[in-house]
């Protein structure tokens, strides 16, 4: 029986396993990172991680700010450009990338530009980034859904999953064959890409949740893996790692960012300074 | 294909064997200075055969692997004469006994033609001058594939292309590298890096082999990642009698001694006798030098240190965690961080 741990650890543990040692792994903000430090501690010591913004084979030491960061680590090995980051990954250099999802149909294909209509949205959402590039040419690519939505159809198609399903991604003849979203992990479970069908369907639930619970988040008739199997809780090794690593992580953004605030402002007190109610006076 | 961040040292003679193939499209990735040399040297004595050999500039390295029959093909820019009006060299004894193919570039359109090849594209726009001359018009081996024109999807314009370049191979000297292959350069960037990105299989050599913190403190001073790498060789001296900035000088008595010797196929033979096939590897080749000249005569070629200033790559910490225990943002020690878990209910048994 290994230690207790938060959701945000298994979600972070379970994202690190689709990392392989020797691999070369472009790594998104936030989650991924977390997944990129400790599958290279831990499981993938040869891995080579990047940043599109050309940082290439570092060691994070501290979680990234944005993919731009080299104060997470002490040094790197090359620095290249985003234009041959991109181009490095269009070349089949790269074998995994993780995107996070903000709406995704059933067959991988991604939204991350705008809730409602394009011209006039509901809500505007950051846009592509690197993320079109970037499933259309890694080897493969992981996607995490944490406050996204699943549906029949995007509002907005940003970045190719498997097309209209079937073969027809590689038909199309603008990707490497077999690339394409190798799983998709949400607060529920793991999803994979039928080989044939290329719909997705869940092939793990998370520990206490109930098949209803991933149900309810889908529009359409989900299919469920015959095999279908409950996620490995972490091992001692993996919560520690992450625990240590990104402890703000762990606790998950609200609860990290109200305890942030506390601190700052009892510092603030204990120096006699007025902090933020020194600002509303 | 790369090969994993795996220790990738061994010897030019493991490296060439392994990795340089009779047939193969080569390049090589020096231009103009601190050549390949001593890789070079290896694949003659290895007597590979029937290259398209991609050169930027022709200097001693493409005469000694042409005189070394080595080279079916060339694609190149420029081809060093050796002897005046004399006796051209390697390149144009090989060219008026017909056993070699030439296609001339200018250096911008072969650099881009690197460019292509490493960023994946299939072929590039280029300047568009020499459509008024023979580079255009006159076609060795490629044909219809040296150059072709479209039009401008934008302008309408006649637009002049070259096709991507990704050769086999490609040998290159460099300052420094680490075992796993990350390779620094520094000095005259050339075509250097993309010749060696554009390429499938890579050998790097390099003056000295450096632990893998240095290179972690200069990132920018690396032009090969290594993950592209295929073998990484130490050759002091390696590009000798070429100059590697910060290590030697051009050796300008031994180059004119080369060059006054490949004026002539007997003379070339006799020289490719002595120091390529004679000497088994650059530490032989620099023994028999200093047996022929004394070792005074490198001794004065040595750079004398003018070192860059160190760039700051440091960061305000490297550990989320404070002198005293307790995490930077959250002002907490870990057992204090797990309680709030706990307290929150954000812990699963």
């Amino acid at each position: 029986m290994s230690k207790p741990y938060t959701l945000n650890e298994l979600l972070i543990i379970t994202c690190a396993k689709e990392i392989e040692d020797y691999q070369n792994v472009i790594l998104g903000v936030g989650l991924p990172t977390t997944a990129g430090a400790l599958a290279k501690a831990l499981y993938a010591p040869h891995a080579t991680l990047m940043m599109e913004s050309g940082i290439i084979d570092f060691q994070p030491l501290v979680p990234l700010h944005h993919i731009a960061d080299a104060h997470s680590c002490r040094g790197f090995s090359y620095a290249t450009d985003l234009f041959t980051a991109f181009t490095m990954t269009y070349r089949g250099f790269v074998d995994v990338c993780f995107l996070g999802v903000g709406q995704i149909d059933k067959f991988g294909n991604l939204n991350t530009t705008c809730i409602g209509d394009y011209f006039n949205p509901q809500l505007r959402l950051p846009g592509s980034g690197g993320a079109a590039d970037f499933i259309s040419y890694a080897k493969k690519t992981v996607l995490t859904l944490r406050g996204g939505q699943f549906v029949e159809k995007l509002d907005y198609f940003t970045s190719p999953g498997y097309l209209d399903g079937g073969d027809a991604r590689d038909r199309s003849g603008l990707f490497p064959k077999g690339s394409g979203p190798s799983m998709l992990l949400t607060t529920k479970g793991v999803f994979r890409f039928d080989d044939l069908t290329k719909e997705m369907y869940l092939s793990q639930i998370h520990p206490g949740v109930r098949l209803e619970d991933v149900r309810k988040q889908i529009p359409w008739e989900l299919k469920v893996s015959p095999q279908l199997t409950v996620t490995a809780p972490p091992t001692d090794a993996e919560i520690d790692f992450v625990r240590r690593f990104a402890p703000a992580e762990s606790l998950g953004r609200e609860a990290a960012t109200e305890l942030a605030i506390a601190h700052a402002m009892q510092r603030a007190d204990a120096r006699g300074k007025n902090g933020m109610t020194g600002q509303r006076n | 294909m790369a090969q994993p961040n795996d220790n990738k040292v061994m010897s030019a003679k493991e490296a060439v064997a392994r990795f340089v193939h009779d047939g193969d499209a080569l390049i090589i990735g020096n231009y103009t200075v601190g050549t390949c040399a001593e890789l070079v040297f290896e694949i003659c004595r290895q007597g590979r055969k029937h290259f398209t050999l991609y050169s930027q500039s022709g200097i001693l390295d493409v005469d000694v692997l042409v005189n070394a029959g080595c080279v079916d093909r060339l694609v190149t820019t420029y081809v060093m004469r050796s002897g005046g009006k004399k006796g051209g060299g390697a390149v144009e004894r090989a060219l008026q006994a017909g056993s070699l193919e030439l296609e001339d570039y200018t250096n911008f359109n072969y650099n881009a033609r690197l460019m292509a090849g490493m960023h994946g594209f299939t072929f590039i726009p280029v300047l568009e001058g020499v459509m008024a001359t023979d580079l255009f018009r006159k076609r060795g081996f490629m044909g219809e594939d040296k150059y072709r024109v479209i039009p401008c999807p934008y302008t309408g314009k006649q637009v002049l292309t070259v096709p991507a370049a990704n050769p086999d191979v490609c040998i290159v000297h460099v300052q420094r590298a680490d075992r796993f292959g990350n390779a620094q350069y520094w000095g005259a960037m050339g075509s250097v890096a993309a010749a060696a990105l554009c390429s499938k299989r890579i050998i790097v050599s390099c003056e000295e082999i450096v632990e893998h913190d240095v290179v972690q403190s200069s990132p920018h001073l690396t032009i090969i990642p290594a993950f592209r790498v295929d073998a990484v060789v130490q050759i002091p001296w390696g590009a000798h009698p070429t100059e590697v900035l910060g290590y030697y000088n051009q050796d300008s008595f031994f180059y004119g001694f080369f060059r006054q010797f490949n004026t002539t196929a007997d003379a070339a033979k006799a020289w490719m006798d002595e120091w390529v096939y004679g000497c088994p590897d650059r530490e032989a080749y620099l023994d028999h030098y200093a047996s022929r000249f004394g070792t005074g005569m490198l001794d004065k070629l040595r750079a004398k240190a003018f070192y860059s200033a160190p760039a700051n790559y440091g960061a305000a910490f490297t550990s989320v965690w404070d002198e005293t225990g307790r995490n930077r943002l959250l002002g907490l020690t870990l057992a204090e961080i797990e309680q709030k878990m706990a307290e929150r209910g954000l812990l699963n048994e």
